[in-house]
């Protein structure tokens, strides 16, 4: 079974907040999604990045290059800087949310940095957040849905619920999809 | 319904027909497949951003600073 092969699918949000454990959500259900393995997995997602070009898919996108069109009818992802660079389109967006704090811890513990401006990069992804949650209510022919990775966590049953309804008619495995949901690899709680 | 549980998956809501009309006009050629797709969708948005926005303007100094840590996870060039 496919998607609309009108509509580009997308799941997005910031960075370490969710945006693989969607993607394997979305695989496990049967749902498709394209990535490549250039970035293996790791210790900071063992179950996989689920990207294409090696994470580097927002350099193409600033350059007008990403073929869009052969994308079409597959999710794929696009972190939220990229989401500003989407050229005029038909797309159907899950865009991830996480607790700010968890999602610096992580990148910080990822990138082996320790901030000593962490109040400010906390401030500058939060308006970037908001920014691009402003652009995508308002953006033509752009459906999104808004899911928290704390309530995936917490009820796997009733956020995949969600987002079978949101993406619409298809034969999705939910018994997989709610599986793939491993609080296990929840770390840098807040 | 839902089977297992018998709670009410959903309840009718009834709005104006010349606004119905404008809906339908708007979500033409969109993903949205059905006026009750499109007002759920638009009534979930008011309720997760009333609390949450905020009126500051992400500068270019924002910006850079969100670019060099996406350069350091290996996002960007």
């Amino acid at each position: 079974m496919k998607l609309r092969e009108d509509t580009n699918y997308i799941v997005s949000g910031l960075e370490r907040s969710g945006t693989s454990m969607m993607m394997q959500v979305l695989a496990a259900g049967g749902i498709p999604i394209a990535y490549t393995e250039s970035r293996k997995p790791d210790e900071h997602n063992p179950k996989g990045y689920y990207e294409l070009e090696g994470g580097k898919i927002i350099n193409r996108l600033m350059q007008g290059t990403f073929p869009f069109e052969s994308y079409k009818g597959t999710f794929i992802k696009i972190t939220a800087y990229g989401l500003s660079y989407l050229p005029p389109g038909t797309y159907k967006i899950i865009y991830m949310e996480r607790n700010l704090d968890e999602v610096l811890d992580s990148m910080e513990k990822m990138a082996w940095v320790t901030d000593e401006d962490r109040e400010e990069t906390k401030q500058s992804f939060k308006k970037l957040n908001e920014k691009i949650k402003k652009e995508l209510r308002t953006k033509e022919h752009t459906d999104v849905l808004f899911m928290n990775y704390n309530d995936v966590l917490k009820d796997p049953r009733t956020n995949v619920q969600k987002v079978c309804e949101f993406i619409g008619p298809f034969q999705y495995d939910t018994t997989k999809m709610i599986a793939v949901v491993d609080s296990q690899l929840y770390r840098q709680r807040r | 319904m839902d089977e297992k549980t018998g709670e009410k998956k959903y309840t009718t809501i009834s709005i104006p027909t010349h606004l119905a009309e404008k809906i339908k006009k708007r979500i033409q050629g969109t993903g949205f497949t059905s006026l009750s797709s499109y007002v759920t969708y638009v009534l979930r948005e008011v309720l997760s951003g009333a609390d949450t926005e905020s009126t500051e303007e992400f500068s270019k100094e924002d910006e850079e600073r969100v670019k060099a840590r996406l350069r350091s996870l290996g996002y960007l060039d």
